[in-house]
């Protein structure tokens, strides 16, 4: 259920952005694109939600066999290792994919603060921002 | 641990090191561009013996923080040094020559670092093991770029919002196509669990075995033409190139074409050959139209130019469909092919924009029309703009020759007829328009070309021609002495073909 409600959301996230994107204003392009970025990380991070049994993370005592943690990948069963058999309690999501959020949201940051710097050069040099009028170079 | 195993980090990381430097060295500029020289030679250096070794001893594998597959990892295998080698070297001369064209008040603050943030980005992505390291390091080389196409050289030509308007369209279709790649690997990471291009490879030919592949690997591969297509600039995603390229100063053009446009096309090879190869027999047909119609829309767009640098950036999309037209008949000899087609064109390439850039500082205008009867003023310009005009076409004694030849060969053995005549068609074209623009500028009338003017004491120095006379023995000595690079080419091809080794070698290792 929580994950439908999350689909949906980055779904409608991503549409506002893509019709910003679309229109004549640089700085609606750019909020735009930043809305974008978020649906993006949003995805990222809904990737290491699983639903209750299966959580990939390696605990404290991974070197400990028998803890039932399986840690070859079984493939054809759709498994992938490490796996936390069910029965056994977690309390985690994946740590990875917000490390990727992180980096992929600080990355996010530079650009925006470029592209900002670019708009307002632009409107110095063009006096507007109507994107429509940036088209001396004809490409 | 012998101090040669950490060539591959210290290829990248020295550059960030040396970025972070010239900002602080911004009120000692004479120091800092000595030191920028030393150190740029000496990465080419490392990246040679880097490519040596690898050649010598199999792949290696660098471990960042010692965390096995799990972490993120440097691979340098042959087609990843080569492509180093490659980059480095272009970077050398490309730095050199910006000494004396770039405007002092930019290559003081900010040219210097990031260009070292250019370098260290390209040989990130092309060492890099691990998915998501690589969309950092292709942001790492999108915004340093970026940086780096509006710095302005002097003189003055290109108008300044002329770059600002070119730059902001090459970001906006940049981002957006990062974007793209990041859904792509997020896709990726919940399908198979797993960043790592080698143990993606592994996962994914067992769900294959086991007939569990989900369907929408397709979907995802097919994103990644999207996103490498974009960077390469192959045909529906082409129109960025057109405007940024000839607005770039020149050095920068030279790295932008040279370079930066074939990281799509490694993107191509290290992923799909290596992570997709279930969806290679659905892709490789949209890999050759698509770069058939490339060939095509650039060579067309390029005989009707009338500015000089635009008609090399057209020229640019019009090569790299040939490129891709190798990678997508897929065979080992079409892969060396179009290996040797791509070193060809990096190094012509990036000659004719060096070359372009000191035409435009003897004749003070882009515009070809302008200019004429400069064979006598300018001599060395004049034969340099040959040598790489009759590279790109294809005639004998020069690298692009040896190029078109084993890429058409390959084709004509693979029985893709139809490409073959497409692809010579308009080579044929190519000589039609480089011999054009080298007639509109050196022969006919002279007409009154300004001389540099203000500028003259920055008219052609030593530190623009060396550079160009370096890039034209390359040039010739591919032309001539081809054995080694078509062997290094096979070689890398094999390898592409078979990632076994590269599998072993990057899961090889235990895990701490």
């Amino acid at each position: 259920m929580n994950n439908t409600i999350l689909s949906i959301t980055i779904a409608l996230i991503f549409g506002i952005g893509t019709f910003l994107i679309l229109r004549r204003d640089i700085i609606k392009v750019i909020i735009g694109l930043s809305l974008i970025s978020h649906a993006v990380n949003m995805l990222i991070v809904s990737t290491g939600l699983f639903d209750g049994e299966k959580a990939p993370i390696i605990t404290n005592g991974h070197h400990d066999s028998g803890s039932g943690i399986i840690f070859t990948d079984k493939l054809p069963d759709g498994m992938l290792a490490p796996i936390v058999p069910s029965g056994m309690e977690t309390q985690f999501v994946d740590p990875l994919v917000q490390a990727l959020v992180l980096t992929a949201i600080v990355i996010s940051l530079a650009i925006t603060a470029f592209i900002l710097i670019l708009a307002y050069r632009i409107h110095e040099e063009y006096g507007t921002t109507d994107i429509r009028e940036l088209r001396r170079l004809r490409g | 641990m012998n101090y040669l195993d950490h060539l591959p980090i210290l290829v990248v990381a020295i550059p960030i090191l040396m970025s972070a430097l010239m900002i602080m060295l911004r009120s000692r500029p004479t120091f800092q561009k000595i030191l920028n020289i030393i150190v740029s030679a000496s990465i080419l250096l490392m990246s040679i013996i880097l490519l040596l070794q690898v050649w010598n001893s199999g792949i290696q594998v660098y471990e960042v923080g010692e965390w096995g597959k799990y972490g993120i990892v440097l691979v340098a295998d042959l087609l990843g040094s080569g492509m180093v080698v490659l980059s480095c070297g272009i970077s050398l001369l490309a730095l050199i020559y910006s000494l004396d064209y770039i405007e002092d008040k930019s290559l003081n603050t900010t040219y210097f670092s990031l260009f070292n943030l250019l370098m260290a980005g390209l040989n990130g992505t092309f060492l890099t093991g691990d998915i998501f390291n690589m969309f950092v390091f292709f942001e790492v080389l999108l915004l340093s770029s970026c940086g780096l196409v509006v710095a302005s050289e002097y003189g003055g030509v290109t108008k300044v919002s002329d770059k600002m308007e070119a730059t902001f369209k090459y970001l906006m279709l940049n981002i957006i196509s990062s974007m793209v790649m990041l859904i792509a690997i997020a896709c990726l990471y919940a399908t198979v669990g797993t960043l790592n291009m080698a143990d993606m490879s592994v996962k994914i030919a067992a769900m294959s075995d086991a007939g569990t592949l989900p369907w929408h690997i397709y979907f995802i591969a097919l994103l990644f033409i999207i996103v490498f297509g974009n960077k390469a600039a192959i045909f529906p995603l082409h129109y960025w190139l057109p405007d940024v390229h000839p607005t770039a100063p020149s050095p920068i053009s030279a790295m932008l074409s040279g370079v930066m446009i074939k990281v799509g096309a490694y993107g191509i090879l290290r992923v799909y050959f290596l992570v997709f190869k279930d969806a290679l027999f659905l892709l490789q047909p949209i890999i050759i139209l698509l770069a058939l119609i490339t060939i095509a829309i650039g060579a067309i767009a390029a005989v009707g130019q009338k500015d000089v640098k635009r008609l090399l950036a057209y020229s640019s999309v019009s090569q790299i469909g040939y490129v891709f037209l190798g990678i997508g008949m897929g065979t080992a000899y079409a892969l060396a092919a179009s290996l040797v087609y791509l070193v060809n064109h990096a190094i012509a390439k990036s000659m004719l924009f060096l070359t372009s850039g000191g035409i435009i500082h003897h004749a003070g205008t882009r515009d070809m029309d302008k200019m004429g009867g400069m064979v006598k003023s300018a001599p060395l310009m004049s034969s340099m703009f040959l040598i790489g005009a009759m590279s790109i076409a294809g005639l004998p004694p020069l690298g692009g020759f040896i190029a078109k030849f084993v890429l058409f060969d390959a084709a004509i053995l693979g029985e893709y007829y139809l490409p073959v005549l497409i692809g010579f068609a308009f080579a044929v074209f190519t000589i039609f328009y480089m011999f054009r623009a080298w007639l509109l500028m050196f022969w006919g009338e002279a007409r009154d070309v300004e001389k540099y003017g203000p500028y003259s004491s920055h008219g052609l120095s030593p530190m623009i021609t060396v550079p160009i006379v370096v890039l034209a023995v390359a040039v010739l000595t591919l032309g001539v002495y081809s054995e080694p690079l078509i062997a290094l080419s096979s070689e890398i091809a094999n390898q592409l073909l078979d990632p076994q080794p590269y599998i072993n070698a990057v899961l090889g290792g235990e895990v701490r």
